[in-house]
């Protein structure tokens, strides 16, 4: 497919996407009101970076607007635009509100979980062996979300011990559930994950796999440099995108 | 499924001599640009379409039991009643037109290439130079004035054949009992129940997975329920992991205020 690839802007939006809303949902379970008020902000920031990327990644970017003109809820992008416009509006007004009222407060929480989980299901519904052949997507973008959003509130010295735990537990669940994505789609996307494994895309899969997980994972252990650790993950947070986006389309990047 | 009055082609890979002559003449009644490729040792060329290759004929090639196999089809839109690129697309540019043919409104089209991505035949491409999507158009331009498709037009050998769904049905059964009648127990119609049943269907004399063309194809749909299903089940599970797991260091963690 000539040119025509999802790459690295999708990949980053992903990113940013998941990172700042899994920072907002993590900050809503905890007490303090700073810490939610700074989870909101850094999802505004992502998901308004990543919806700038998107409209960047279009071929006719001044057209964005068609997304919102008309009403298309099988299609996920359709989808995902709504409740990424929505969210957005949410946080703000989160934001700018001094109380936060109970039903703006869970409306936004669920847009934004939308916001993380369309992200899997758009690439579950193509015809990719490797992004349709096993339900885990959206479960592989969840656990990241939480990884590189408590990880994000760590960096921002926010209850950086027990925060930077739980990103390494969901660290840890995530890491399991890419291995199960494999085995579960490897007779259908061979090419896919050889290209992750040994092929061109090696460095990704093994930089999220070695800098992303295990370093931090050894560095908790050892109770080191929890901000340097917590850096790693989203570092490791952003591999796991890159090497997932570009080995669904291996077999297709013919010329 | 397709409506009997539709628009539709019929491919009869029995009669095909793979002369391509179908692709170029889609190339020439569609202004299409050559394409310049590398040998990659066979006949087949392009290599896949592309938004300035819209029909092409596919070479499937080797050894079977000591002989030579060569066999030809037809790759290009399959026209789908339920087509992935239609139900993937966020504005609604690619859609269904009169006659069940699926065409882009490429004053609409944004390039998101959500369609892309979709389209299990692999039909739909991105134009670089035009930022939107592009491909096989069922010569609307052509079909909606009296002609057959450029493609039909061109075919020396009587593999093409096009008119409405109901003609075009009936000739691929015709032509399935003449080939089971004289031996062919293998010969089969692929495209009735593909995707909600295609407007171009293929009499073909093996599996269709042998002519490289997919099989046990699911519906977009079916594709996009299966998603929200999985990711709400993850929402709830591992949503519910992370909420437990701060509540229950809620005085630890969520201390201070």
């Amino acid at each position: 497919m000539k040119g025509g690839a999802w790459g690295i802007y999708i990949a980053l939006y992903f990113w940013l996407a998941a990172m700042g809303g899994g920072a907002f949902l993590i900050s809503l379970s905890l007490k303090d009101r700073g810490t939610k008020v700074l989870g909101a902000w850094l999802a505004l920031i992502g998901i308004v970076a990543g919806a700038l990327l998107l409209i960047a990644d279009l071929g006719e970017p001044m057209r964005f607007w068609h997304l919102l003109a008309g009403i298309h809820p099988v299609s996920v992008m359709w989808l995902g635009s709504v409740v990424l416009a929505l969210s957005g509006i949410g946080l703000f007004w989160l934001i700018i509100s001094k109380e936060w009222p109970d039903w703006l407060v869970w409306t936004t929480a669920i847009l934004v979980l939308l916001v993380v989980g369309y992200t899997g299901v758009l690439l579950m519904a193509t015809a990719r062996p490797f992004w349709s052949g096993s339900p885990l997507l959206p479960w592989i973008f969840l656990a990241s979300a939480y990884t590189t959003g408590s990880a994000l509130l760590v960096l921002f010295g926010s209850h950086s011990e027990k925060l930077a735990k739980l990103s390494f537990a969901f660290a840890v669940i995530e890491i399991l559930l890419v291995a199960a994505h494999m085995i579960w789609t490897y007779s259908g996307a061979k090419d896919a994950i050889t290209a992750a494994i040994s092929g061109n895309l090696a460095w990704a899969f093994w930089g999220f796999v070695v800098v992303g997980v295990l370093i931090p994972l050894y560095m908790e252990a050892q109770k080191k440099a929890l901000a340097l650790a917590a850096l790693l993950v989203l570092l490791g947070g952003f591999l796991l995108r890159y090497f997932i986006v570009y080995a669904g389309q291996v077999d297709v990047m013919r010329f | 499924m397709p409506k009997a009055n539709d628009y539709a082609i019929l491919f009869d890979a029995s009669h095909c001599t793979g002369c391509r002559a179908c692709q170029v003449a889609c190339k020439q009644w569609n202004d299409l640009p050559g394409e310049a490729t590398e040998n990659w040792g066979s006949y087949e060329n392009p290599p896949s379409l592309s938004s300035e290759t819209w029909l092409r004929m596919k070479f499937t090639d080797g050894m079977l039991n000591n002989e030579v196999f060569w066999d030809f089809t037809r790759d290009a839109c399959m026209h789908c009643s339920s087509a992935a690129c239609v139900e993937s697309c966020p504005t609604g540019a690619v859609n269904y037109r009169e006659g069940g043919i699926v065409t882009v409104d490429q004053d609409w089209c944004i390039g998101c290439r959500n369609c892309v991505q979709a389209c299990p035949y692999d039909a739909i491409h991105f134009s670089e130079q035009m930022g939107v999507v592009q491909k096989c158009t069922l010569c609307y331009d052509r079909v909606s004035n009296g002609l057959e498709p450029a493609c039909v037009k061109s075919c020396p050998t009587g593999a093409l054949h096009s008119g409405t769904y109901a003609e075009m049905k009936k000739a691929a059964e015709e032509r399935l009992q003449s080939l089971k009648a004289a031996g062919y127990k293998d010969a089969n119609i692929y495209g009735l129940n593909e995707m909600g049943g295609t407007h171009v269907l293929y009499v073909l004399l093996k599996h269709p997975s042998t002519y490289g063309l997919p099989v046990g194809l699911s519906k977009e749909s079916s594709k996009v329920a299966t998603g929200w299903l999985s990711a709400g089940i993850a929402a709830a599970v591992l949503g519910f992991a992370g909420v437990k797991w701060l509540s229950d260091r809620r005085e630890e963690v969520g201390g201070g205020s």
